[in-house]
C-alpha cells in the first residue's frame, strides 16, 4: 500500500479488517495537525511521527486476525530503498496517493513486473477506484491525466510571482491562520519542529525558514487579538494586521538577499500614505458599493478599504457568536477579506491585480479533501482486491478480472450513489503500455566494465534492431544516437546517471520496430540477463484512427517478465468504450 | 449558519454500535458532530471482532456489555466530542410511548443500525411524532441498505446551468419537487430550491412505485439484492450467525416479496439465493465502510442544506458494484 493518508488509513482499516496475509505500507509523510480530522488512525499525540509506522501501529489495536504488518518510511520513487527484488514480492499493490509524480512511477514499476495494481483517488464529494491489469486493461498513464495545480510554500509565503500564489496566501494561509479552527494557539514544540522540517524539504535557505516561522508566531498575535472580547470599535486589529503582512513581513523578506537575486523586489505598502484617503472613502456613503462591484479590478486604496470592512465584520462575528470562522466563498466578509489581501499583497509584489469576481472562481476551485468520500472510495478498492483474488485461480487471471472488475466512481443523483463501467483496455497511443518494457540485469562485472558499444552491440542481437537506433537514459538525456559517439568507448559506470533504478529507452530510428524500454537492475548472483522479448513491428499511423477502437490484434506479444514471453492467443472480447456498464450482467464475482 | 456550526450544534442519537455503526461514528466524529449519543444494550460476540474497529483486541471480553468497552476508543479520536452512551434495553424505553418521547426529543437526528422490522416502525411513528428525521442501515453479507424518513427537508443546491434552464414546480421523482429557482447569470450558476417529501418507512414494505420509476428493461434485470433484503427483513436472524438460511423458504418468501412491490420473480436467481442464505446478517467491513460512509456522508449532506438527500432506499449490492436509490 503506497500512501498512509486520507484513503490509506481507510484502505489499511478494510484489508486488517478483511484478513489478508501480509501489509506493506510506504510513506514518506509525517503526521500534521490538518491530517487529524479525516485520517482516523492518528492522533493528536502521533503529529510529527512518521505515517507509515503510525499507521501500522494504530491498527494492530484492532488486528483481531494478526495480519503482518511491515511499515516502510520512506519515498517509494526511491529506487535504492525499493528496488525491483523488493517490489517483486507483492502479489498486488495499493495506490493511495496524493500526487500525480509518484502515481506514474508506481504505474510503471507495475508495467516492469506486471503486478496488478489499485488506483484509486478522490477530490470533494467525488472519487474513483480503477483497477489496472498490466497490458490487459488501461494503465494510469493511457488516459491524459490534468496536473493538478499545487505550489511550494516557499512560493505562497516568499516569492509570489503570480494572481493565484497571492489568492492561495490569502486563502490559505493568512485566512486560515486567523480566522479558521484549523490553527492553534498553543503550538506544541512537535508542530514546530515539524514545520520547519517540512520547509527544510522545501528550500535551504535557512533565513527564509526562519523568517516563515518568527510570522508564525505573530500570527498567533493576531489570532489572540481578535479572539479577545474587547469591543471590536476600540480594537486596532486593522492597523495591526495591514502593518504586519503588507509591511513589516515585507521589509524583513528584502532582507533575506538570497530571495531576490534573479527576482524582482517587493515594495512594502506604506500605509500612512493611505490614512487620510481611507478616511475620506470611508466617510462617502458610495463606499458600500465597492464591494458589490465584483467585475471591476479595484484600486489599492479600495481594496484597503473593503479590507477594513472585512476585518472588522469577522472580528465583530468572533467577539459575538461564532467561535471560529471557515473560509467559505458564498459567505462575502469571507470573501471579501480574501480578495482584498490578496490583491494588496499582488500591488506589493507588482503582480495583476484581478476583481472579486476572478478570485471567487479561483477560490473556490480549491477542493477540500472529505473523509466519507475516502471511506467509500477505499471500500471499493478493498472489495475490488477482493474479486481479483477469487479470480486468480485461472492461468489468465488478468483476463479474468478484466472482465469481472469495474472502473467505480462515486457520482451522487436521485436514483444512484455511484456509476461503475468496464474496464477498458490499452490505449494503443499510451505513453507507458503501448511500447514493449523489461529489466536489464547486469551482472556487477558487466556494469563495471562494459562499455556502451558493447551493450548496444548486445541491444541489437537481442531484439534484431539495425543500426539505426536512440538510445535515451532516464528522462531524457540522449546517450546514444547516429550522431553522439562520443559515449561509445566509455564503460557504462562512467556515464553520468547511468545505474541500477534508471531506464533505457531504445527507440528505432528506422521506424522499424517499436520502442524498447529497460528498467536497469542489478544481479549479483550471476550473470547479465536480458529480458526475453519479441519486439513488435511499428504500425504506421495511416492505417488511421480507428484502429485504436477495433479489435485487438491476435497473438500480439505483450510480455515482459525476465524470461518468458507470453502469448495472448485467446480472443478478447471488445468493450464499449467509456460506456456505463448498464447491467453488471458481465460480473460474477463470488465472496 | 455555516455547514460546521451545524454539526456541531446538532444531537445525534445512533441506535446500535455494529460494524456499519462504528463506520458512521468514526465518519461523523471526523466530520464535526460534536454531541452523539449510543444506544446498546448487546454484549460482545465473537464475530463482532470481524469488522468492528473500535473493539479493543481481548477476547476476555466476550458476554460483557459492549458499548462501555469502546468509548474511549471513540473519543480518542475528538476529545472535544461529548459522548454519551445508554445501555437500556431497546424495549424498556420503547414499549412506553411517554418514556420514548421523553428520550427521543432529546435528539435532532436518529441513525438505527441492524434493526428488527418491529423495532424500526415503532421507532419510526415516535421520530414521525416527533418531527425527527431518522436513518435506517444494515447489512447482509455483500449487501446492504439504507432507508430514510426524514420527513419533510428543504435545500438549496447550487449548479452550473445546463443547456435548459431548471424550472420551478418540476418534480424530479415523486418525493423530489424544485420548488423555486433562482439565475445568477454573472456566474453561469442556478440556485434550486428542492423540497424532499419522505413516508414512514411502514409504508415501505408494501410500496408498488418501482414499476413506475424502472423501465421494462431495468425491471427485468433488477438485482435481487432489493427483494432479498426486503425478505430478510421478516426472517428471524439464526442465533449462530454462521448457519446457512434454507434457500427454499428464502425463495418463497421472496417471491411473495416480489409480487406485492409488482416486480417479476424472474429477478430472484440460484446465485443470489446462495448468497443470501450464506451471508444473511453476516458484518463484513468493507461492505460496512461503504454503507456507513454514505449514510454519514448524507448526514452531514442533510444538515448543510445544500444538497438534497437520499430519498428514500439505498441499496447495496457490491457484487453488481451497483448502488441503485429507489423511491419506494
Amino acid at each position: 500500500m503506497v500512501g498512509a493518508g486520507g484513503i490509506g488509513c481507510e484502505l489499511l482499516k478494510n484489508l486488517v479488517l478483511s484478513h489478508v496475509g501480509e501489509i506493506h505500507i510506504v510513506d514518506l509523510d509525517s503526521i500534521t495537525l490538518s491530517n487529524l480530522n479525516r485520517q482516523f488512525l492518528f492522533r493528536q499525540k502521533d503529529i510529527d511521527k512518521s505515517k507509515s509506522l503510525t499507521v501500522a501501529e494504530a491498527v494492530e489495536a484492532f488486528n483481531y486476525l494478526n495480519v503482518k504488518l511491515v511499515p516502510h518510511h520512506g519515498n517509494i520513487m526511491d529506487s535504492d530503498l525499493f528496488p525491483v527484488s523488493w517490489w517483486s514480492e507483492f502479489s498486488y499493490v495499493f495506490n493511495a496517493l496524493d500526487n500525480l509524480e509518484a502515481r506514474r512511477y508506481v504505474n510503471q514499476i507495475c508495467l516492469y513486473l506486471k503486478k496488478p495494481l489499485m488506483e484509486s483517488g478522490t477530490t470533494g464529494y467525488d472519487g474513483q477506484v480503477q483497477p489496472i491489469y498490466p497490458y490487459v486493461s488501461e494503465c494510469f498513464d493511457c488516459q491524459p491525466k490534468a496536473t493538478p495545480k499545487s505550489f511550494p510554500v516557499c512560493t505562497i509565503r516568499s516569492t509570489p510571482s503570480q494572481p493565484v500564489h497571492c489568492i492561495t496566501w490569502a486563502k490559505e494561509f493568512l485566512f486560515a491562520q486567523i480566522f479558521d479552527e484549523t490553527s492553534t494557539n498553543d503550538q506544541s514544540e512537535a508542530d514546530r519542529a515539524n514545520q520547519r522540517r517540512k520547509l527544510e524539504s522545501e528550500t535551504e535557505d535557512k533565513a527564509e525558514i526562519e523568517n516563515m516561522l518568527r510570522e508564525n508566531d505573530e500570527f498567533n498575535e493576531l489570532r489572540n487579538i481578535v479572539k479577545s472580547k474587547t469591543s471590536t470599535k476600540d480594537s486596532n486589529f486593522f492597523e495591526v494586521l495591514v502593518n504586519k503582512i503588507f509591511s513589516t513581513d515585507i521589509e524583513r523578506l528584502l532582507r533575506i538577499d538570497s530571495l531576490w537575486k534573479s527576482r524582482r523586489k517587493p515594495t512594502p505598502l506604506r500605509i500612512e500614505s493611505y490614512t487620510k484617503a481611507l478616511k475620506e472613502l470611508s466617510a462617502e456613503r458610495s463606499a458600500k458599493d465597492i464591494v458589490v462591484d465584483e467585475t471591476r479590478v479595484w484600486s489599492v486604496l479600495e481594496n484597503l478599504f473593503v479590507l477594513q470592512a472585512a476585518s472588522s465584520a469577522l472580528h465583530e462575528r468572533l467577539a459575538s457568536s461564532e467561535s471560529f470562522i471557515s473560509f467559505d466563498k458564498d459567505d462575502d466578509d469571507t470573501l471579501n477579506f480574501v480578495v482584498a489581501s490578496a490583491n494588496i499583497r499582488a500591488f506589493i509584489f507588482g503582480i495583476e491585480l484581478k476583481s472579486k469576481f476572478d478570485i471567487k472562481q479561483i477560490a473556490g476551485n480549491i477542493i477540500p479533501a472529505i473523509a466519507t468520500t475516502n471511506a467509500i472510495i477505499a471500500g471499493f478498492s478493498c472489495l475490488a482486491y477482493l474479486n481479483y483474488f477469487n479470480q486468480i485461480t485461472s492461468s489468465d487471471s488478468f483476463h479474468k478480472a478484466f472482465s469481472s472488475s469495474s472502473t467505480i466512481f462515486t457520482s451522487i443523483r436521485p436514483n444512484k450513489y455511484i456509476t461503475s463501467a468496464a474496464l477498458i483496455e490499452p490505449s494503443k497511443k499510451c505513453p507507458s503500455c503501448s511500447h514493449a518494457r523489461g529489466i536489464l540485469r547486469f551482472s556487477p562485472e558487466d556494469l563495471n566494465n562494459m562499455t556502451l558499444e558493447g551493450l548496444i552491440q548486445l541491444i541489437r542481437d537481442h531484439y534484431g534492431f539495425d543500426d539505426d537506433i536512440s538510445v535515451i537514459l532516464g528522462k531524457s538525456k540522449l546517450i546514444y544516437d547516429y550522431d553522439l559517439e562520443d559515449n561509445l568507448q566509455k564503460k557504462l559506470t562512467e556515464i553520468n546517471g547511468f545505474k541500477a533504478g534508471e531506464t533505457l529507452l531504445i527507440q528505432d530510428e528506422s521506424d522499424a520496430l517499436e520502442n524498447l524500454e529497460l528498467y536497469i537492475d542489478t544481479n549479483t548472483s550471476g550473470k547479465t540477463l536480458f529480458p526475453t522479448l519479441k519486439l513488435k513491428e511499428k504500425q504506421m499511423d495511416n492505417d488511421g484512427e480507428n484502429k485504436d477502437e477495433d479489435m485487438p490484434e491476435q497473438g500480439e506479444v505483450i510480455s515482459l517478465d525476465d524470461d518468458e514471453v507470453v502469448e495472448l492467443d485467446e480472443p478478447v472480447e471488445t468493450r464499449k468504450r467509456g460506456k456505463e456498464s448498464l447491467d453488471g450482467s458481465s460480473k460474477k464475482a463470488k465472496l | 449558519m455555516g455547514t460546521q456550526l451545524r454539526l456541531r450544534s446538532t444531537k445525534i442519537l445512533l441506535i446500535n454500535l455494529g460494524a456499519i455503526g462504528s463506520e458512521v461514528v468514526k465518519n461523523l466524529v471526523l466530520g464535526g458532530i460534536n454531541s452523539l449519543e449510543i444506544m446498546d444494550s448487546s454484549k460482545l460476540k465473537e464475530e463482532d471482532f470481524s469488522s468492528q474497529f473500535f473493539l479493543p483486541d481481548k477476547p476476555e471480553n466476550i458476554g460483557k456489555l459492549k458499548v462501555p468497552l469502546v468509548i474511549d476508543q471513540i473519543k480518542d479520536l475528538n476529545n472535544r466530542v461529548n459522548l454519551t452512551i445508554n445501555t437500556a434495553t431497546f424495549e424498556s424505553v420503547f414499549d412506553y410511548e411517554d418514556r420514548a418521547n421523553d428520550y427521543l426529543s432529546n435528539f435532532d437526528l436518529i441513525i438505527a443500525t441492524e434493526m428488527p422490522k418491529a423495532f424500526m416502525i415503532q421507532l419510526n411513528s415516535y421520530t414521525r411524532k416527533l418531527n425527527i428525521p431518522l436513518y435506517v442501515a444494515g447489512m447482509h453479507g455483500m449487501f446492504g441498505y439504507v432507508l430514510l424518513d426524514l420527513i419533510k427537508h428543504t435545500s438549496v443546491v447550487t449548479k452550473d446551468m445546463g443547456n435548459q434552464p431548471r424550472r420551478p414546480n418540476t418534480k424530479i421523482n415523486s418525493n423530489k419537487l424544485i420548488s423555486d429557482v433562482s439565475y445568477d447569470e454573472k456566474e453561469k450558476k442556478e440556485n434550486i430550491t428542492i423540497i424532499d417529501t419522505y413516508k414512514p418507512i411502514s409504508e415501505m414494505f408494501s410500496s408498488k412505485e418501482l414499476p413506475n420509476q424502472l423501465n421494462r428493461r431495468q425491471l427485468k434485470r433488477l438485482s435481487a439484492a432489493f427483494p432479498l433484503i426486503f425478505t430478510l427483513f421478516d426472517v428471524e436472524k439464526p442465533v449462530y450467525i454462521e448457519d446457512s438460511l434454507d434457500v427454499d423458504m428464502l425463495r418463497e418468501k421472496a417471491s411473495l416479496v416480489c409480487e406485492k412491490h409488482d416486480i417479476p420473480t424472474a429477478v430472484i436467481t440460484d446465485e443470489y439465493l446462495n448468497f443470501f442464505s450464506r451471508q444473511a446478517f453476516t458484518e463484513f467491513a468493507p461492505v460496512a465502510a461503504l454503507i456507513g460512509g454514505c449514510l454519514a456522508q448524507d448526514v452531514i449532506q442533510y444538515l448543510s442544506k445544500k444538497e438534497s438527500p437520499i430519498n428514500n432506499c439505498l441499496i447495496v449490492d457490491t457484487i453488481r458494484s451497483e448502488m441503485p436509490i429507489y423511491v419506494l
